[in-house]
């Protein structure tokens, strides 16, 4: 089960999925963040706190999103993954690409 | 044994009845000899009778199996055997008295013994017509039998076996007895005319046939009748009276009784036959749309059969069918008797009906009923929608369309919506017979594919005296995205791949292919693994899917310098386990997985390392379906165990190692529980 809440704080989008995320859901996550940039959203910001599990392929959502990102000028910060979730980017490399931070005040301050 | 010649009874019992014939002639001759001469001739009228019996029996005998042999039970072809048998038995009759007419007052048209044999011709001839008939009467009369009905015949049969020997209790023909017995045979034949049956089976034009086979029996039993009482009353010429025999009375009585009920049922039943018609075709068009789910048949057969029957049942001057293939996208596939001009007109009234349009888009639609609807412009005055539905949505509609206002009623209405209802199951059955088909061939395409896959992983592993070797991989669906390789590049250099496709299933599938494809052309260069991993990169970076990376782990060693030198991309650290200091680790290094960043930056995420190995080192590369693999409390393998694992039993050989580590994974996820990931590993011990 994958449930995602957009909010919006200032200029930052905040995402946030809630449950698992595997291959037969991440589909929901593209949709999300493909509406997030469509809609010219500059900064997007995914809470990281509520994802229990993150598959290849849901791995494969945000990397999908990188060069776009990059191109655009949108920013793609992570936060407050739990340990075993941020083990699963870090051992991808994804940590090496994409900012993750441990809670979100830091996430902003940046 | 001695074995009895086969003996036909039919043809048998025809000799009979001719030879009791001429031996019943010819005693009734000898009597009237010794009458005219005054000589007594000493013949008792009882043996008359008993050969007169016996006559009746043999013909009897005849007809009942020439009946039984002649499978034809027509109903029509029964009755006209008994009218030709009358008309046969007239003409006889006619051309008797064509002969006495022809021969004047000449001395032969008094001479008695030619008189008495054509008395027994006449006995003969009726006895012929009014047995064989009986017979037929019966046929019909045990259509569609009851247990009843069956009883009161055989009443009647032993009543009429009772009749044959009432001539030897008294010859007095209208005694009181003999009324009364007549008249419980009459009685008895009465209540066996009731049972028509048949008749409504016959159609409109059988049954104008029949009437007309009806008055001749009755016609021809009329003249029968008077000719014989014609006969009667010349008593003196004919010394034994053969006709005036209650048996044969009660025959002929019973006879006209039957041919004139039938006769007037089936005249009064012509102006109902077409509604009894119409009835059958219902009920022969129902069974036909509930067989029309042979495979030979298809949807558009079903589909025929329900408008057909539809508009027979319904009497409607024009119809169409439509199918709603998706969303407002109808087309119809069938039309009768309408133009397009006015097709177009039809239902571009239907359209713009708001009644209709309510019934369409009526909430309730496993409960939508067909709907009529009254047409004020046009040629057709009434229409009638009716719905095809399959698990509760509308598939199609079919409209009906009559020239008269207020064409459908209460009836057809409910004929023609349970006709819907059944072609809507067999439509239903068509459909779900043509995707298990399909899914079935999926499943066959699927095992092709699982067999194709098996052959991109090699059947055996390259190998060398210092060190063993195994590896093993499964896949979550039949097809998976997990790859191991290994390669010998030079006599003391060997390499070691295993790879990860993101997702899982088909497109993992493919994407592996792929992977061997770029793996095997670039191993052949030599290169280092970090060189190989950039090169892999800028490679996958082509062909993979926007979304999809690849994780491998790529581990070169060289037997004669003891050193292995690994990279690692994006894949889950190898397992390690020294024999020096008897603890296992996890091999760390940086590296990003293929295809994520696809341009020369990948460059800088590679990591390349290299250490010395000894003997009794244990190497276990895996994929991550086993570090994740979760039990029913949702706990996932993990690093730890398995390093514990490898820890305690580092001892094993590869295969043991293996088969230890896959059993207790089994055990970790459960009985039943299944692993939702592709998963391989491959153990190298280095001896």
């Amino acid at each position: 089960m994958l449930t995602i809440d957009i909010q919006i704080e200032n200029t930052h989008h905040i995402l946030t999925p809630s449950g698992e995320i595997d291959a037969s859901n991440s589909v929901q996550l593209d949709e999300s963040i493909r509406h997030l940039s469509e809609s010219g959203a500059k900064s997007i910001l995914v809470d990281g706190t509520q994802i229990d599990y993150i598959s290849s392929a849901g791995l494969g959502v945000f990397m999908s999103y990188l060069e776009d990102f990059q191109e655009k000028g949108v920013s793609l910060k992570i936060f407050g993954l739990k340990p075993r979730v941020y083990e699963v980017f870090q051992i991808l490399g994804l940590d090496q690409l994409i900012s993750i931070f441990p809670d979100k005040e830091s996430a902003l301050a940046e | 044994m001695i074995k009895l010649p086969s003996v036909h009874i039919g043809r048998l019992s025809l000799l009979l009845s001719i030879l009791i014939w001429l031996s019943l002639l010819f005693v009734d001759l000898v009597r009237l000899f010794g009458e005219i001469n005054d000589l007594n001739s000493g013949i008792a009228p009882a043996v008359t009778w008993t050969l007169e019996i016996l006559f009746f029996l043999s013909v009897y005998l005849f007809y009942t199996q020439n009946f039984q042999q002649n499978a034809n039970n027509e109903f029509l072809n029964l009755i006209w055997r008994s009218s030709s048998t009358g008309i046969f038995a007239s003409a006889a009759f006619l051309i008797i008295q064509l002969f006495y007419l022809f021969l004047g007052d000449s001395n032969l048209a008094e001479e008695p013994f030619l008189k008495n044999f054509f008395y027994h011709v006449h006995f003969a001839l009726i006895t012929v017509f009014l047995i064989s008939t009986t017979l037929l009467w019966k046929k019909l009369i045990l259509y569609q039998k009851t247990k009843k009905v069956v009883q009161q015949w055989q009443t009647f049969e032993i009543g009429l076996l009772i009749a044959m020997f009432f001539v030897y209790f008294t010859q007095d023909t209208f005694g009181y007895s003999f009324i009364f017995a007549f008249v419980i045979l009459t009685i008895l034949g009465g209540f066996l005319s009731v049972n028509l049956k048949w008749i409504p089976y016959l159609t409109y034009k059988e049954k104008w046939k029949s009437l007309l086979f009806l008055s001749i029996i009755l016609l021809t039993s009329i003249y029968l009748f008077l000719q014989a009482n014609a006969l009667s009353g010349e008593r003196q010429i004919y010394p034994i009276n053969l006709l005036d025999n209650l048996f044969l009375i009660a025959l002929y009585i019973f006879v006209f009784i039957y041919s004139l009920f039938s006769f007037l049922v089936t005249l009064f039943n012509l102006p109902t036959s077409s509604v009894f018609e119409q009835k059958l075709t219902e009920a022969i068009n129902f069974q036909r749309l509930s067989q029309s789910i042979q495979p030979e048949e298809n949807e558009e057969n079903v589909l025929d059969i329900l408008l057909d029957s539809s508009m027979s049942a319904s009497y409607a001057d024009g119809a169409w069918l439509e199918m709603y293939q998706s969303e407002k996208n109808e087309s119809i596939t069938q039309v009768r008797w309408i133009e397009g001009e006015e097709l177009r007109e039809l239902s571009d009234t239907l359209e713009s009906s708001q009644a209709a349009q309510d019934w369409a888009s009526s909430p309730k639609a496993d409960t939508l009923e067909p709907f009529s609807l009254k047409v004020k412009k046009g040629k057709y005055q009434s229409l009638l929608l009716v719905p095809l539905m399959i698990n509760k949505s509308v598939i199609g509609r079919m409209v009906l369309c009559k020239e008269i206002k207020d064409g459908f009623n209460k009836e057809m209405i409910n004929i023609i919506s349970t006709f819907a209802r059944q072609a809507s199951i067999a439509v239903e059955n068509h459909r779900l017979l043509n995707q298990a088909i399909e899914n079935e061939r999926y499943q066959e395409e699927l095992k092709i594919a699982q067999r194709v896959q098996k052959a991109l992983l090699p059947d055996r592993l390259d190998h060398h005296s210092s060190f063993e070797i195994c590896a093993y991989s499964n896949a979550a669906d039949e097809v998976g995205g997990d790859y191991y390789d290994t390669f010998q590049q030079a006599d003391d250099r060997y390499v070691l791949i295993i790879g990860d496709v993101s997702g899982k299933g088909t497109s993992a599938a493919f994407h592996m292919a792929q992977m061997k494809g770029v793996f095997q052309s670039l191993i052949q260069l030599n290169l280092s693994p970090s060189e190989f991993m950039i090169r892999s990169n800028a490679a996958l970076s082509k062909c993979l899917e926007r979304n999809h990376f690849i994780t491998a782990s790529v581990f070169e060693i060289n037997t004669t310098q003891k050193l292995i030198r690994y990279a690692r991309a994006g894949h889950v650290p190898t397992l390690y386990f020294s024999a020096k200091s008897q603890k296992a680790t996890y091999l760390e290094s940086g590296g990003l997985g293929l295809g994520i960043l696809r341009n020369m930056q990948y460059e800088k995420h590679v990591d390349q390392k290299e250490f010395s190995y000894q003997t009794g080192d244990v190497m276990v590369l895996f994929t991550d379906g086993i570090i994740e693999a979760k039990n029913q409390k949702g706990m996932q393998f993990g690093f730890e165990r398995a390093r514990n694992l490898l820890e305690i039993n580092h001892p094993l050989t590869p295969k043991e190692i293996q088969a230890m580590l896959i059993d207790t994974l089994h055990n970790f996820v459960g009985g039943n529980g299944l692993i939702d990931d592709d998963y391989s590993m491959m153990v190298v011990k280095f001896t």
